[in-house]
């Protein structure tokens, strides 16, 4: 059943990705508010699928790489209502909305292909570290995204020659305030993601996890955004700078989930 | 049913034509009435402002065509020989004319798209010609419908969503900036008059504190005062500059008076919080190197200038989708005109009873049982005969009462009852 409703969940999205694409094509505004009500209904939906399969399989749904993404989809869609209620930011639904419904693709598609079916993955550790990290990714792409806003403001403002985006695009405080708040949010939960997952390893695969490429990249991550979150709060970065980094932070992410596709080289050793 | 207009506008006319041909207020009474006596006019109106002169009106077609008489009458009310007035002049008839009243409303026909004023203006008109009695039938209904379609194309479309006047834009930039002016303080550098428009439309947007500095301290003490400020001492210019976000110069100094490296120490004492400049003052008195530092925004007045003039293109833009909501709403009031016809209501009314009486012989058929081809006769002739009797008086009274003014109501009011389709 979670999959019928995760399915429903992914027409409704649909209507994300419909208003995002239109938005670039020819910028009508009318249909955002229908795309926010499918983003939120959609969202319920995605919830129902997630508690049901948890019931049905006695774990959190999030042991495979699909699974895990459609977290991620469902927490981004939960995070952009959050956001959108706090900012009023339609613009970033452009951003989110295809990339919300792309990562729920998979998991509603096809469902059993690869489960991480290892019996030494069966834990409550597994369960911790990937919540935990799709939790920080979340966060963390907010920061990407509001990153990309600014920089393309700042330009509009400095050229003093507005173009369209000027007038779509909220002002550039609120910006940085978003980013900001996703970042400080989104650090812990990295952090205890990378330290739920080096106990959980060196308990079980011994003192060999760390020359795993996965771990040295998230290492690399955990150290940006450590750096980015000290420069702000000391050294009082904000602004362009800030937006720089939180890009390059959020490469290096890609670079981490798409190192291994998904899990640690040491799992099948 | 016919709608005629002919006016003149800031696009055909210049000033010295269009004060000419204005209607002063007082005469415009007289001068509706004298537009509903002319031959075939039923209903009028008459917009004068100072941008345009329009008389709109709906009109029966006679040999002659009603908008000459309407072009005539403008001239002879105004006393001048009508080939002197004929080059500005624009007609239009039917849908051009509904459309043209549409758009005036909607302010996508004024010098500056999106302005409100026109609005409220054709809404005056409006209401001069209902009370002088020149206002009763469709023409009434698509003012009613210009009204709607202006509240339509204001909310679906940005033609009236940005600055278009240089200390408005200023706040809008400030709100680009800082999101909401809520609790951010300004700085005067010099208390010129421009400087003062710009402070009072950041402070009635939510800027708090106001801080006023000036070479002469007295004159920053009399404009402190005025926008219940307070005026600081000129040396200390940047100490306060340091707590202010937003910074306003206009003195007369010959050089910058606020460099970069000013800016960069202001900056660091900010911890990079971010600040908007506006340099009105010609001479410049802030260099504008310091546009190119992180967290600072220096506009001088061409940019500002700049800016409007963006926005003007971009209400442009707007407009286009303006026009095609207006187009919409042009399609909906001809086909709701269409059903005010009295033509086609006679039609539909004669055949609603046709099928009626039809429906109704099929259903009594097997009742009669086996009638002969006279008997058949008889009954068809006998139902005929009631539905002719019962239409009869309708039909007249249909066909006289439509050519009155409320005859409009009365065939709304026909359909309404016979329940026919709209």
């Amino acid at each position: 059943m979670g999959h019928f409703w995760l399915r429903i969940a992914l027409v409704l999205y649909s209507l994300g990705l419909l208003h995002a694409i239109l938005t670039v094509v020819g910028r009508r505004q009318k249909i955002f508010r229908v795309a926010l009500g499918a983003i939120a209904l959609g969202a319920i939906f995605h919830l129902v699928a997630l508690v049901e399969d948890g019931l049905a399989m006695n774990h959190f749904p999030a042991t495979n790489l699909s699974e895990a993404a459609s977290l991620l989809a469902f927490l981004l869609a939960a995070a952009f209502l959050l956001v959108h209620w706090r900012y009023r930011f339609q613009s970033l639904a452009v951003l989110l909305f295809p990339l919300i419904f792309v990562l729920t693709l998979p998991a509603a598609l096809d469902r059993s292909a690869d489960t991480w079916d290892l019996p030494i993955l069966r834990t409550a550790w597994l369960y911790l570290h990937v919540s935990f990290i799709v939790l920080g990714y979340t966060a963390f792409f907010l920061t990407f995204a509001a990153g990309v806003l600014y920089l393309i403001q700042e330009r509009e403002l400095k050229s003093k020659r507005p173009r369209a985006f000027y007038y779509r695009l909220p002002p550039l405080e609120s910006i940085d305030d978003l980013a900001y708040k996703s970042l400080s949010i989104g650090f812990p939960f990295i952090t205890l993601g990378i330290v739920s997952g080096a106990l959980w390893a060196s308990s079980v695969w011994g003192p060999s996890w760390p020359t795993d490429p996965k771990i040295a990249w998230s290492f690399a991550t955990w150290v940006i955004y450590l750096l980015l979150l000290c420069a702000r709060w000391v050294g009082g970065w904000r602004g362009r700078k800030a937006a720089y980094f939180a890009i390059l932070g959020f490469v290096a992410i890609l670079a981490t989930w798409g190192t291994n596709s998904g899990m640690h080289s040491f799992v099948l050793r | 049913m016919n709608f005629y207009l002919v006016g003149l506008s800031h696009k055909t006319a210049p000033i010295e034509v269009r004060e000419q041909l204005a209607f002063p207020e007082g005469r415009l009474a007289d001068a509706l009435q004298q537009v509903a006596a002319l031959p075939g006019v039923r209903e009028t109106l008459i917009i004068s402002t100072c941008n345009r002169v329009e008389i709109l009106a709906r009109a029966e077609s006679s040999p002659t065509d009603p908008s000459v008489g309407l072009a005539q009458f403008l001239a002879d009310f105004h006393q001048l020989p009508s080939q002197r007035i004929e080059p500005y002049l624009y007609r239009h008839h039917q849908r051009e004319a509904i459309r043209h009243i549409f758009r005036v409303a909607s302010s996508l026909d004024s010098m500056i798209i999106g302005e409100t004023q026109i609005l409220g203006q054709v809404k005056e008109a409006y209401a001069l010609a209902r009370s002088a009695g020149t206002l009763r039938g469709p023409l009434d209904e698509a003012l009613t419908r210009a009204f709607f379609v202006a509240k339509r194309i204001r909310s679906e479309t940005g033609i009236a969503s940005s600055a278009v006047s240089v200390s408005y834009a200023a706040v809008e930039l400030a709100r680009k900036i800082f999101g909401s002016l809520e609790g951010k303080r300004i700085l005067l550098v010099g208390a010129g008059k421009m400087s003062e428009l710009a402070a009072r439309h950041l402070l009635s947007h939510g800027g708090s504190h106001i801080f006023v500095t000036n070479r002469t301290p007295q004159r920053a003490e009399e404009m402190a005062a005025s926008l219940q400020g307070r005026a600081v001492p000129f040396e200390q210019l940047f100490e306060y500059a340091a707590q202010c976000d937003i910074v306003v110069t206009s003195t007369a100094a010959q050089q910058f008076l606020i460099r970069k490296a000013d800016v960069q120490r202001l900056l660091s004492e900010r911890k990079n919080r971010p600040m908007f400049l506006i340099d009105i003052a010609v001479p410049r008195n802030i260099d504008p190197e310091v546009n190119k530092l992180d967290n600072v925004f220096l506009y001088d007045v061409d940019d500002l200038q700049q800016v409007v003039n963006a926005n003007l293109q971009e209400r442009q833009r707007e407009a286009l989708r303006g026009e095609q909501i207006a187009e919409q709403e042009v399609e909906k009031f001809l086909r709701w005109l269409k059903t005010l016809d009295v033509v086609p209501t006679i039609i539909d009314l004669q055949s609603q009873l046709e099928q009626i009486r039809q429906q109704e012989l099929a259903r009594v058929e097997s009742q009669l049982g086996e009638l002969t081809p006279q008997q058949r006769e008889a009954v068809d002739a006998l139902t005929k005969g009631l539905v002719h009797k019962v239409l009869h008086s309708p039909i007249t009274e249909l066909k006289t009462l439509a050519q009155q003014p409320d005859g409009l109501r009365l065939v709304e009011t026909v359909r309404r009852i016979f329940n026919l389709k709209q």
